[in-house]
Order: C-alpha cells, then structure tokens, then sequence
C-alpha cells in the first residue's frame, strides 16, 4: 500500500510563504483562498519569547471527518491516502469545512479577480467554472503525482511528480512520500527526528507531521499543550468564528427543532387527548422553512438531490431522508386525521432532530459543536421548543392542554440541565475562549432565572386552569424564543473553529526546544 | 499543472534577481502565450547552492506581467506643473514621439557640454534594487557608458537602507562589499541585526537550515525577534544602536580576560598589522631607510622591518626603539630610543574600559550573556584546527559575526565593522573556512574576482583606491552632486562608487546647498528606473519636492507611482518576464551566492510584451542611434557593458560598431562569447543553446570563497586592529577640508580614528533630533526600526496583490509592532488605528502586538506609503520613511546613517 505524508521540519522553516504562492500558482486559486499557508506563532512574554512557522493545509488524514459527514459522497479518501473532492458531486454544503479542524477547505462561489473588475490574462485562463459554489481544499497536487507515476516517478522524489510546495520549498523544510514505505525520504524522518502531529486528540491521523527537535532520545516526549485564554498578536492562529454555516443554516436548526419537536409533541399528546390537528401544518410548515433556507446557502443548490448520496457516515444524509417520512406521514395524517400517520410522522420528526443533533457532534471543526453533550441539548431544545409551540397552539385553539404543560415544565427542566451539561462539559474539557464569551453573553434567555419563570408558566399553567391559555402562551413563546436564541448563537456566534496549537516550539539549531500554545482556548 | 483542454503549455527558462541576494533560477509555465506559472528550475539543482529554487518574490512575476495596472504606452506629461497636488495630465504617445523628445532633449544638454556650471554631469541617473537592475536593463549600461559622466548620486536609500560601513570598511580589510559567514561550515553565529532569513536569498535561508540541521548555535542580537531571531538559537533583545557597546564588551572579554595563548597567536603575527610598532604621535614607527613599519623580533631583541624573513614578532610589551614616524601630508619625525609598544599592546589598552559590566546597562543586556557569548565564540572558533579545501589546508574557524543594515549604516557602522572583523582576526578566522568571508567585490578591481583584487599596497596590506586626501591629488570637486570623491575616502571611485556616496546629501544639496561645495545644479536630464525615492527614501515629502522641480525626468514605469508621477516622460519596457537578457551566475556574489559553479544564464521572454512595451535593449539602441552614439554605444556593449566581453583570446563575436542591432543579434553574440568564454574558446553555441538549456556553467573552485590563500601567496596581511591608514587620511582630509573653509565636515572628521572609542549612539541621534527641530526628545519616547521582508525587500512589488497576500501570513506586515505592555500602558489594543509620529513627519498605521519587541521600540516592517501606486496606495499601511529625517548631524564619516527615529503614537481612532 501507499500513503502519502508530508514531513515539516520547524527547525529548517522560515515562514517565508515560498510554499504558500507556489501553492497559489500551481493550482490556481482564488485572491484569499491558500490551500497551503504558513503560520506564525509566538510564546512566552518580553524577554524569553519564541517564533515559530508551521506549514498547515489539508492534512490528507487517515480518518478524514470531511470524508464521513460529506452527504454527497463527493469526499474520498484514495488507497493512497490523498483526500480528493468531486467538484461534479459537491453541493456546496460547507459541512466539509466546518467538520474539518484543520481549517484546510473553504468555498468560492464567484469569480475573482486579484485586481477586481476583469480577470487577468493567466486567470482567464485558468479559470475553472466547476470549483466554483463547492469545497475546495490541497489536492496534494493529485494530477502531478498521478501523472509522474505514470512515467514511473516518485513523488516526494522526483520534483516532477511532488507537490508543488514541496519542490518550492527553499529551507528544505517540506518533504513528501510515502509512510508505508520504511525506506522512504518522510519514515526515515519520522524514525530518526523527534515529532507531533496538530490535534492529533482529535483522532484524525493528520498526515503533516512536524518535525520539532533533534534526534529522537535527545528530549523528552512532549508534554501537555499549555492553553492560553486570551493571547496577544496570536488572532491568525487563534480560533476564528466561522462563517460558513451562516443564519440560514441557524434557522434550519432552529425551525427544524422547532418543526420536529412540534411534531412529535403533537403525536405525543395525541396519545392522552384529541390531537390538535392544527399543530401539523405548523409543524410542516417550520421544518419546510428550515429547509429552504438551508436551500439558499449551499453553493450548488440545483444539485441539492446529492445529499441523499451518503447515508453510510453522513447524518446530514441521514436528515434529509428522515425528512421524507416525516413529511410524508405529516401531510397524509393530516388529510386523513389519522393519529397513526401522526405518530409515524412524530417518530420521523424525532430522527430528524436526532440527525441534527449528531450533524453539530460530527462537525469536528468547531469545539463548540462536537461536544457529545450537544446531542441531548439540541434534542431537549427541539423537543422543548416543539412543546412550547404546541402550548400556544392548544392555548390559541383552546384546547385544554394540562399534559402538555406538565411537559413542558419538565422539557424545560430538562432542557436546563441539558445546557449545564454541555456547558460545564465544555468548561472542564476546554473550547475557544470566544465560544464561552459568545454563551456568556445569552443573559436574557436562558440563564437560570428566565428559565425558572418559563418552567413556572408552565407549571403554573397546569395548576391553573382559570389561566392556563394565557399562562400557555407566555410559557410556550419563553420556551421558543429561548430555545431559538440559544441556537442561533450556537450556530453563528459561538462557533469558533478549532484555531491552530503547536506541541512544541521547535529547537533552532543549537537551541531548545520550548513548550507549545493552544492560542484562545480555554479550560476550566 | 494540469493545462485545460484545449490550452498548450511550454515552459521558459528565466532567472529572478529582484533582490541583491539573487540571482536565482527558474521556469515560467506559459499557457497560450501566457505566462501562467513560476516553478524553480529542477535542472539547476546540481549547480545551485539553494537546488534550483527561487523565493516567494519570483512568484509575484505572473501577477506583474500580466497586471492591468502596467502602463502599457510611452507617456508624455501635459500638466507642466510637477508635485504631489497636481494631476500630471499623461497623454499616450507613440514611441517616436517619445524618443524624439528624449532624444531631443539629450542632444540639446549635449550640445552645452557633458558637465554643468558646476562640474556635475548633466544627466543623472538612478536605479533601485541595490545594483540589481542593471540585470533588467539589457544594454542600457552600453548606452549610458557610451554617453560619457552620468551622476548616480540621486539615491533611492543607499546610504541609508543598505549596509554601508560594511560595504565600505568591508571592502578595504577584506575585499568584502558584502561579508557573510561560511555559512556551509560555520558552527556559531552571532548575529547583530543581521536579518538573513529575509534578506539571504534562497542560498542564505537553504545554506542556514542546513546549518540549524547541523546544530549551528546562531544567537541574533536586536530589539525585535526577526524572522532570523525566530530562526536563531538565541535571542537577545538589546537596545537599539547600542551594539557597539556589546561588541566592545566581547573584546575585551576575548583580549582581558582569557589566557592570550586561546587567540591565533601565529595569525596575529603573520596576518594582521596587530605586532606593528606605534610610533608616539599615532602612527606606525618605520625603518629610516625602507619606510616599512617596524616590528619588534623576540629572536633577535631588536626592531626588524614587518616583512623580516624569520621574524618572531612581539605582541605585547614596551619596546625602546629608534625609528621613522610618517604622519599625514608627510608630516615625519624622527624618534631615537622612544618607547614603542605593538599595535596589539595598544588594542588590548584600548578595550580596557569596555568591560561587560559597563556595557550591561549601555545595552540593556545582562553582563553574563555577553560574557558567554564570547567565550562560545572562542570555544567554537577551534583555534589552532585546519581542514583542506581543493588540496590547501587552510585554518578551521568555524564561527562568525553577522550585521544588520542598521547595525552597519551610521554612526556606530565604523565601531561594529571594526569590531566584528578584528574579532574574526583574533580567532584567525577571517577569510578561512567556516569564518567570515567578503563575497564579493564592487570598488576594487576586477569586480568579477576577489582573488585578483587583492594587490599589494604599501605596508605589507591589499591596495585600495581611496579617493586621495593628499593636497596635490585631492579633488575638491567630484563629478557627482554629493561630493564622494571630495568628502569620502573610502567611496574610492569606481562605477559603484557614487551610489556608495552619501546619496542624502545630493537631496540636502538640492534643498538648501552646503557651503563651499560648487552649486547645486539640476540634471538636465534625470533617467529613474526600478525604483522609487519618493517612497523609498527618507523625509519622503522632502525628496518629493525636490524631484518636482528637476526639469526633465525619463521614468522606465511599469505602473504609475509616486516618483514618476512627476517625470515628463514614461517609457513601457519590458518587465523580468518579457525582455531579454543574459547574465553571469555563479561564483562569489552578493550575500551567501557563493557557488561551487560559474556560468551565465538567461532571461527569456515568457510573453509577447504587453501592450507597447519595448525590451530595455532596443529602447537603449534607439537613444543611442537618437544621441549620434550607436558606435559607442556598441563599442560599449563589445568591451563588455552588457555583462561580459564578446571577444576573448580565440573568439570574437564583436557587433560592427556602425550598425543597429536587433535585440536577438546583440543577446545570440552575447550568448556565443559566454559559451566562448565558458569553454576557453572552444565552443560558440548563441542563443538557441541558452534558450534550450537555460545556463551553463563550469566549476568554480571552493577555495576561492576564501581571501586567505591570496593574502598568504603575496605575503599580506589584513589591516587590523590599528588603522593607522585611516588616522592619516582623516587628517589630511580635515586639513583639505579646512582649506576649502569647509567645517560642516568636522564631526565626520572624528570618525578616522586608529581605534575607535565607544561614543553613546542613543544619545548622539537624541541631541541631533532636539537640535534640528527644537524638541524635547521625552515627547518622543520610542525607538522606530525597520526590518527588511523576504516578501517585499528590493522587489518594487507593494502593488502587487499576491505578495501582499501572502506577506500578511507572517507576523508585523502592515503595521505598527508593538509590545503589549507598552501598549497597554498607552491603552492601546490590538487593531486600533494609531498616528506614529517624529519630529519630521507623520504616518498611519494599525497597531500589532507582539511580545517579540522591546517595550521601548515600535517595528515597521517595510515602506508603504504609498499615495499613487495602484493597490498600494489602498494598503492604509505605515512607512517610517516620511518620519526619518536627513539630517547632517545623523551622518557618518561614510556617508550613511541608520534607519533609526525617536517617534511618539496616539490613537486616531477606528479599527484595522
């Protein structure tokens, strides 16, 4: 077998960005789009500071998160290791890019030119209409290495057949081959020279591999990575909101939760009273919105049927086809009236907010998201808000809706206890300092107080039943606008990616080595 | 690259030589007549000491051929107002129209004689990119050559930007305009300032990975952590300009405080001037008969003539002696039974006062780094090992002293050249391998072999062609508006040696005149080319009005900008990817190109030219024909004004001087006399043959890195520690000077010292700021520096959008460094918008925190300020430039100083 890695030796590189414009040349990217790119670290404080360059991009992994939440199959990962992107396939989901925690893909949706206004002569030229509106990401210069070793090449060898910032590369600091073969330029590196791979705990296997002391014997292993909360002149390499996943893709979370839960709640109370019919539409017609706005910010969105191409690993595969039952059963148990249909439907909406949940767990590049403890939280707020919305239906139609209050009182307990988790989860095992600031900031809603009166509305509600429409309402919209805001800010606020670390600042040549930074994250 | 359907790829040989530290090699893709692709050239690997490769600069060549922004027709100005207000009102004009009132103009100022009123030239000239453009301008070299006194006095930052005191001291102790360490070998660096990441080319940073590889201990000395600090062993944040104090301390810790016997003893004796007696007044005592300095031989107890075959040579001790003492303007004394002590006896008197503890605080460094960094000097230095380069043995000295452009320029420059190279002469370390070498020769001759440039003078040292300070051969005039023949010994007066002047005081001149120098004419004429004063000099507004009242300019322009805003005419020539030229590589060159080869390579046209741009040698041709100059003009390019000489013993491709040439003619003759050249005459292949393989080259011996060899065949020694010549020719030059009623020369005047003193540099630019322009200098309570950039340095590319992208990947590009603390006390954040400003000027910026940076020191990375130029004018990044003040005061007896300012900052408000 193959597996192609690139060795970066941090004592030889000097952050010159040779590589980082080889890379622009060869394969043609847009002004501000580097698949290749060095990055400047700085430690300690005035006198005793370090600098180091650390070469990042795709790190071609040996389990790629891209590869297994991409819904439309058009992320691989060859018998030779290098991950490769179909731009035929791609829909332009971005949920490569955010599941990436290496910051290595992003999205161009228009032309552009370095000067603005008409496309220069050479990009002209170059253009390629089809990477446009999808992922793109360090191809390892695919097309030199399949065409060198079909003339009998070695990549990593011979220039002809390496990667373009590898044979640009003036420090010698970059090399490439093959890991599976002992004898290579990058095993015999790794078998004589001290080295770590970034987020390795993320479980990755990323396949830059950093060369950062003498030879191996000489040090000790590295130690833990020291966080640094709030670091000073570190904002390129520190954890950076991400854009990608936008409101649109918030208000799929939040009418999606909302729609589902509803849904389900509906199906729920049906089972102690009569259904309130009203409710289905309403929950179709949140989910519907969720979706369409989701429509309107993939970079490919005629070619939105792909989705449907990975129900193997991807759980956005998975939403869209619990979707169909859930719409389907919906819409027939609503002209039917049938309360099996209902219930059918509810378990639909159920997978269909469980799916979300687990799309946020999978999206391994930003921390935020990831948390396991995320997965109860979205489902509780879902389930929550679905309850809530139900409230105000019963309330608005005037059906007696004790149950569901009583439901809702302890949906939104839950749904407390749901955040504390994921919060003090995330307290204990560490985020990006401006994911904690981000939640920080949701006083008005869902800290303990607002979300006691909520829950006491609610209660109070099925105590009450002089006052329970209007007690219904203020407690199902608390719950709701709650429920809402937290996701949004989860979604577009508190999404920091997961930023760059270094284990260790490299030794410079009779120098030490020193200990590393994760720049903007924060422990508990 | 995978070309798109349909789309045809070829690749073209070129080289990049943006930077002193080039040239380099390379391949440039070309996708239907397109140049698309910069790649290094792989073929070169075997012969290159960086493996073929070429920098991030080159990869800005793509986006600078093909940008919109080039002007793309010769230019006429409409608007005869000139200034940065007025809108120059460019009119496209064909390129007759445009020869034909060059042209015009040129034969106009030719018919009043070559030199004006006051004995300048009256065509000036400037180039940028530190003597590289002569490699983009085909055979302009041939027309300006044949056009007679051409005054390059205009800088646009030598003297100011550069490593002047090292250029010039370099050159006159070891043949080294440029000094590098034998970075191949050497196992300690120490280096002051020296930023050789950014600056060292692709040879520089290959040649210092593998050294980290090795194990170097490189300890980078400077207010700021570099790239090269980052890169380092060490860093050690002095105070700015304090470095002398440092050094100082690292010689008397080597010369006081460890056992003699650690020295190169048999180097001192045979290799340097360290055993010559010093006569009472200062000067060498000499044999009354021969006039050779005397020596004290421990042999025979008895002051014996330098060159004394079987000599023991005294260092030390106090000698009654009888002998000659020579002076300046042949002032002699006759001294019988005076007591004498060596040169080096009096060296290690000198340094006494400069012990580590006294510089600790001059340096804000604590005493014991300074201490352990001389003695890990010594350590590594092996003193007494030898290795065989080519089948010589030679001495081992594995160590070296580096210094930065602001360590070298100015006041202070005298001290730490001093310094670094006696330190390499202590060891025995100058000149061998692993050491300290020059890498390349610009004012002595040849220019092309540092080996053959090294001709005995008088007192057992190398000759060096000091402009003369004697009563009878001084020049009270120079044929150059700064005056470097008249007030600069050391500028020597090759072609070089103009823009080694003090290239401010030809802009001063223009401003006010200095007295008793002839008058400040204009050119009539002014050519610029790759470069840009306006932004790249200091008190840019200064040189900004100056520039707007010379009465005709010619700028090659490849966009607008802020110099040629204000020319009368603009010439479209052919960028590095369009033209055509052939230039030597290989050899001994600027910085670390140092090769195991030598040969030429070729510049091939990638592309069409764009628009009406026109190969620099046609346009050359076309003066040339329009001057009446066509025979000089190609009897210049035959005698080698384009790079080499077309004929040689057994070959002769000489052009016929009559006729005009075609740009293929001239390169293919070009071409078959390097081939000629290369294989002493035995082959001839032109232009096809480059085109095809791109270079040639032949070995070049290793040995030849090193001066030691030479010296030890023709029996020199390297002028050190006592400057004995230097003493001499300060005073006759103060004297001459004095005799013109000039007195404004008189601070320089005390530079010329045997030995130099410590002098507080801090306080010297202190006063200079408070006495120019009537401040306190507490309101301005930090240091300003610059620091060269891989990305950008000589490269002319701030308009280019690649490199600026990528340049914002590494730290302090486009900004203002500054340390936390220090800004936090000012309640400064990072991203605000801030005014930095001196007592000259102001400039915006945004502030960028870093702990790599002295609380008292801000960093501007590069010089931007730029008002016309296309895309950069919109970068809103700041320049120390335009606060730098050209000041008399801030100027050494070489005619530099530093890139260095005192400046205060304040929030303006808004954010990055």
């Amino acid at each position: 077998m193959t597996r192609y890695a690139i060795v970066a030796d941090l004592n030889r590189c000097v952050g010159c960005q040779t590589c980082t414009s080889a890379c622009k040349h060869a394969n043609n990217t847009a002004p501000g789009i580097q698949w290749r790119k060095v990055l400047d670290f700085e430690t300690g404080a005035f006198p005793t500071v370090n600098r180091a360059f650390v070469p990042v991009g795709c790190m071609h992994c040996d389990e790629p998160s891209c590869r297994d939440v991409c819904p439309t199959t058009a992320t691989r990962k060859r018998d030779d290791g290098i991950v490769t992107i179909d731009y035929d396939l791609c829909i332009g989901c971005a949920y490569c890019a955010v599941a990436c925690p290496y910051q290595a893909r992003s999205r161009v949706d228009l032309p552009a030119s370095a000067y603005g206004g008409k496309a220069m002569r050479h990009e002209a030229l170059r253009e390629d209409p089809a990477r446009l509106g999808v992922a793109q990401k360090c191809t390892l210069c695919v097309d030199l290495i399949d065409a060198g070793r079909a003339r009998g090449l070695v990549p990593g060898v011979d220039a002809a057949a390496t990667p373009a910032c590898v044979s640009s590369c003036i420090a010698g600091a970059l090399t490439m081959g093959d890991l599976d073969d002992p004898e290579s330029n990058v095993s015999q590196l790794l078998r004589s020279k001290r080295h770590f791979r970034m987020h390795e705990e993320l479980g990755n296997g990323p396949n830059i591999h950093y060369l950062y002391d003498g030879e191996i014997g000489d040090v000790a292993p590295p130690e833990a990575v020291p966080y640094v909360a709030e670091p000073v002149g570190l904002a390129s390499v520190s954890p950076r909101l991400q854009t990608k996943w936008d409101w649109r893709a918030a208000a799929n979370f939040v009418f999606g939760g909302t729609g589902t839960g509803l849904m389900a709640m509906t199906a729920l109370a049906a089972l102690t009273g009569p259904a309130s019919w009203a409710a289905v539409p309403l929950a179709l017609i949140f989910v519907m919105a969720g979706l369409i706005c989701i429509w309107f910010e993939i970079g490919r969105p005629w070619r939105f049927l792909n989705v449907y191409l990975n129900p193997f690993t991807s759980w956005m595969t998975r939403e869209a086809m619990a979707a169909l039952p859930f719409f389907g059963f919906g819409a027939l148990a609503w002209l039917l009236g049938s309360p099996v249909l209902l219930a059918l439907s509810g378990l639909s909406g159920l997978a269909f907010l469980y799916c979300q949940a687990r799309i946020l767990r999978a999206a391994k590049g930003i921390p935020a998201w990831r948390h396991p403890a995320v997965v109860p939280l979205i489902v509780t707020t879902g389930l929550t808000e679905g309850a809530g919305a139900l409230a105000v239906v019963m309330a608005a139609t005037g059906t007696e809706a004790r149950a569901v209050a009583l439901a809702l009182t302890a949906l939104v307990g839950l749904r407390a206890w749901a955040w504390t988790r994921y919060r003090g989860g995330l307290q204990r095992e560490g985020a990006p300092t401006g994911a904690f600031a981000a939640f920080a900031r949701i006083k008005a809603g869902f800290s303990a107080a607002p979300q006691a009166l909520v829950a006491a509305a609610a209660l109070a509600a099925a105590l009450v039943p002089a006052a329970q429409p209007v007690l219904l309402v203020m407690a199902g919209l608390g719950a709701l606008l709650t429920g809402w805001e937290v996701k949004h800010v989860l979604i577009t606020r508190a999404a920091f990616d997961q930023g760059y670390a270094l284990n260790r600042m490299p030794a410079r040549g009779a120098g030490k080595s020193s200990p590393g930074i994760k720049p903007g994250w924060f422990r508990a | 690259m995978k070309p798109p359907n349909g789309k045809s790829t070829t690749s073209v040989s070129s080289y990049c030589y943006q930077c002193v530290a080039g040239p380099d090699l390379m391949k440039v893709d070309v996708m239907d007549g397109v140049p698309v692709q910069i790649r290094p050239n792989d073929s070169a690997a075997a012969v290159h000491p960086a493996h073929g490769k070429v920098c991030v600069k080159a990869f800005g060549l793509i986006q600078k051929t093909n940008n919109p922004n080039r002007i793309q027709t010769p230019m006429i100005r409409s608007n005869p107002k000139k200034g940065r207000g007025e809108d120059p009102q460019f009119r496209p004009a064909s390129w007759d129209e445009a020869l034909e009132l060059i042209c015009g103009k040129l034969n106009e100022s030719r018919a009043k004689g070559l030199m004006d009123e006051s004995g300048f030239p009256r065509v000036a000239a400037s180039f940028g990119g530190g003597g590289t453009s002569t490699v983009y301008m085909g055979t302009f070299p041939a027309f300006l050559k044949a056009w007679g006194p051409i005054d390059m006095s205009f800088g646009s930052g030598q003297g100011v930007k550069c490593y002047h005191s090292e250029h010039l001291y370099g050159e006159f102790w070891h043949r080294a305009f440029t000094v590098s360490p034998d970075t191949p070998r050497v196992e300690m660096i120490i280096s002051f300032g020296a930023n050789v990441e950014a600056s060292g080319g692709v040879c520089g940073v290959r040649r210092h990975a593998d050294a980290r590889d090795r194990g170097v201990k490189r300890v980078q000395v400077e207010p700021h952590l570099s790239v090269t600090g980052a890169c380092s062993a060490e860093w050690v944040p002095i105070r700015p300009k304090t470095d002398p104090a440092f050094m100082f301390a690292m010689l008397h810790v080597l010369l006081r405080e460890v056992p003699r016997e650690r020295l190169d003893i048999p180097f001192l004796k045979a290799r340097s001037s360290a055993p010559y007696l010093v006569a009472p007044n200062g000067f060498y005592l000499r044999d009354p008969e021969s006039e050779k300095p005397l020596i004290w031989d421990l042999t025979t107890a008895a002051a014996v003539p330098y060159d004394t075959e079987g000599a023991d040579p005294a260092l030390e001790g106090e000698f009654t002696v009888t002998g000659l003492e020579v002076g300046a303007d042949d002032d002699r004394w006759r001294h019988e039974g005076a007591a004498c002590k060596p040169a080096f006896a009096h060296l290690v008197a000198h340094v006494a006062p400069y012990s580590p503890e006294w510089a600790a605080e001059i340096c804000d460094v604590p005493a014991a780094t300074m201490r352990t960094t001389a003695l890990d000097y010594l350590h590594h230095a092996h003193v007494g090992a030898t290795t065989v380069v080519d089948g010589r043995e030679m001495p081992f000295r594995p160590v070296a002293i580096s210094l930065g452009k602001t360590v070298s320029n100015g006041w202070g420059g005298y001290e730490c050249a001093w310094a670094r190279t006696l330190m390499a002469v202590l060891i025995g370390g100058l000149e061998v391998p692993g050491g300290t070498l020059g890498t390349t020769v610009r004012l002595n001759r040849p220019a092309d072999n540092r080996w053959s440039s090294v001709v005995p003078g008088t007192d057992g040292f190398m000759n060096y062609p000091m402009n003369p300070t004697k009563r009878d051969a001084f020049h009270d005039t120079s044929p150059s508006r700064h005056a470097h023949q008249t007030l600069i010994p050391l500028a020597a007066n090759s072609p070089w040696s103009q823009a080694l002047g003090p290239t401010h005081l030809a802009w001063m001149a223009q401003q006010k005149g200095f007295e008793h120098l002839p008058k400040p004419t204009q050119p009539d004429v002014w050519f610029v080319y790759r470069t840009n004063p306006v932004i790249s000099f200091w008190d840019t507004g200064a040189v900004a009005d100056v520039i707007a009242h010379f009465p005709f300019t010619v700028c090659f322009a490849y966009t607008h900008d802020e110099t040629n805003h204000m020319a009368d005419v603009l010439l479209p020539e052919c960028t590095d990817l369009e033209g055509l030229q052939l230039i030597r590589i290989g050899g001994s060159k600027y910085v670390e190109q140092f090769w195991e080869h030598q040969g030429f390579a070729l510049r091939e046209p990638a592309a069409a030219p764009m628009g009406e741009a026109r190969d620099f040698t046609w346009i050359s041709t076309q003066l040339a024909k329009g001057t009446g100059l066509l025979a000089e003009y190609n009897t210049a390019i035959n005698k080698g004004a384009a790079g080499l000489r077309f004929f040689g013993e057994g070959y002769d491709f000489s052009l016929d001087p009559d006729a005009e040439h075609s740009v293929e003619a001239i390169w293919d003759a070009a071409c078959r006399a390097a081939s000629a050249e290369l294989t002493e005459g035995a082959e001839d292949q032109g232009l096809d043959y480059f085109r095809e393989h791109g270079f040639r080259t032949i070995p070049f011996p290793k040995a030849r890195w090193y001066l030691y060899p030479a010296m030890v065949e023709k029996g020199l020694r390297f002028e050190l520690p006592y400057q004995e010549r230097l003493l001499r020719i300060g005073q006759e030059l103060g004297a001459r000077l004095h005799e013109m009623g000039i007195t404004w020369w008189d601070r320089q005047l005390r530079e010329y010292e045997a030995m130099p003193h410590y002098q507080d540099l801090p306080q010297l630019w202190e006063d200079a700021l408070e006495k120019q322009y009537g401040v306190e200098i507490g309101d301005y309570p930090f240091w300003l520096l610059t620091a060269r950039s891989m990305q950008y340095s000589w490269g002319g590319n701030a308009g280019i959008q690649m490199i600026h992208e990528v340049a914002a990947n590494v730290a302090g590009h486009g900004g203002v460094v500054m340390n936390p603390e220090a800004a936090a006390r000012l309640g400064l954040r990072e991203g605000e918008r801030v005014e930095v400003y001196s007592p000259t000027g102001t400039t915006n910026g945004a502030v960028i925190l870093r702990h790599g940076i002295r609380p008292d020191t801000l960093l501007m990375i590069g010089q931007f300020d730029h008002w016309k130029t296309p895309f950069a004018k919109d970068l809103k990044t700041p320049s120390m430039n335009s606060l730098t003040p050209m000041s008399l005061d801030l100027t050494d007896a070489t005619g530099s100083s530093a890139d260095l300012v005192r400046v205060a900052i304040r929030k303006t408000g808004g954010r990055a």
